[in-house]
């Protein structure tokens, strides 16, 4: 854990601590703290941004119910992820079948202000993830993007340490085979462009 | 000079050390080994080139466009109103959530009146309360949730309506349980009625294990 991870880890604390009495001050500041990393985190189990808030606002009402519960046996953000993760395979299951609204859908939405070269690193990333599995993004993204150790990520998904392992290890394997080599190259172009 | 042997150790070695450098949880003896490694071995430094662009990838802000502020003010109002979304909730999950739900409403919220009231009359009937599980329920009884809005009055009303009697609760969920109180056990038809009724935020038959 960096400094930085110290005192963000305390400022959430202090925030559930002022949750469990009520104050929904603190769950607006704990909300937009967390509300990129959940996106973000979650779009690698779904792309229907209903969902995604639908998933984003259980967990919060869960950390906003059990605020005062949280014993502090792992980091904030850990816990609050592991939730996040079991909603999200709950909304899975429920929403999974259903047939998908395109209003819902933003596979192809991207901010007006995303650069090319962006857009170029989210396709190659997309091909990539596209061939793992849920679980196997799921640990990608945990320990990539949020940068979570094995024993959190072995917490959030509550799971031994040893399982983490394989799922990692699988999963760069499959990258490797899928996305193409990189060394000196120039960025990739999109596959239909001559 | 390394045997090809110790040379694949090394691979592995570096292979599993990468994602912890790069996000800069390695400590530095662990950074400085894989840096000399990488120096020396083309293959490793090809997988690690790949694996800085996975997580430059992964780090850019997320592209589902999902509004923070109509979210929060989502969870709030669900907060402030927690009845409509156990309504809306009660379609789609299974009782056992159902019930978490409304007891954790109920917690939050608290019938306390409502519920000193009930229990009171629970007591005073034939009946014994939930707690006392030996006792077997009789046939046809319900768990009935209530809103925690609901009026004493209103509840007295739909009692009567229904013809229905309290027997117990709220158990460890919230919920109470009922019985006909002219101890008729054909409840089917009270059950898909009180499913439909405003106020009412569940209604299920008590299995009977005896
Ligand atoms: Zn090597």
């Amino acid at each position: 854990m960096t400094e930085a991870d110290i005192d963000a880890d305390a400022t959430d604390r202090m925030l559930l601590q002022r949750m469990s009495a009520g104050d929904r001050a603190a769950l607006a500041v704990l909300y937009r703290s967390y509300h990129g990393r959940l996106c973000r985190f979650l779009s690698r189990l779904t792309r229907r941004s209903d969902v995604i808030e639908e998933v984003i606002n259980d967990c919060l009402w869960i950390t906003w119910q059990k605020a005062g519960t949280f014993h502090g046996d792992s980091r904030v953000s850990t816990w609050i992820i592991g939730i996040a993760y079991r909603c999200g395979l709950k909304a899975l299951r429920q929403h999974g079948d259903e047939p998908v609204d395109d209003d819902a859908l933003s596979e192809d939405r991207f901010p007006a202000h995303c650069p090319d070269e962006d857009r170029e690193l989210r396709d190659w990333l997309a091909k990539g993830l596209s061939r793992l599995s849920a679980d196997q993004r799921v640990v990608i993204e945990l320990v990539y993007g949020l940068g979570h150790t094995l024993d959190d990520v072995a917490v959030i998904m509550q799971c031994p340490v040893g399982t983490v392992k394989a799922r990692l290890f699988h999963a760069r394997v499959k990258l490797r085979n899928t996305l193409p080599a990189l060394a000196g190259d120039p960025p990739i172009r999109k596959e239909s462009m001559p | 000079m390394k045997l090809p042997t110790d040379i694949g150790k090394d691979c592995a070695r570096a292979w599993d050390a990468m994602p912890w450098s790069l996000q800069n949880s390695a400590t530095r003896d662990q950074d400085e080994w894989l840096n000399q490694h990488l120096a020396q071995c083309e293959a490793c430094r090809s997988e690690f080139e790949l694996q800085s662009r996975l997580r430059l990838a992964i780090s850019l802000p997320q592209d589902v466009p999902v509004d923070v502020d109509a979210g929060l003010r989502r969870l709030l109002a669900r907060i402030d109103a927690p009845d409509t979304r156990a309504a809306r909730q009660r379609s789609r999950t299974s009782w056992v959530t159902r019930a978490l739900v409304a007891a954790v409403l109920v917690q939050a919220i608290g019938i306390g009146v409502l519920g000193a009231r009930l229990w009171s009359e629970a007591s005073q009937a034939d009946y014994r309360t939930l707690s006392q599980a030996s006792a077997p329920l009789p046939t046809g009884a319900m768990h009935v949730v209530p809103d925690d809005t609901m009026k004493l009055a209103d509840w007295d009303t739909l009692l009567h309506t229904f013809r229905l009697q309290v027997i117990g609760g709220p158990n460890e969920v919230g919920a109470y349980t009922v019985v006909a109180s002219d101890g008729s056990t054909s409840s089917r038809d009270t059950l898909q009625k009180l499913r439909t009724t405003h106020g009412i935020r569940l209604a299920e038959p008590v299995a009977n294990t005896p």
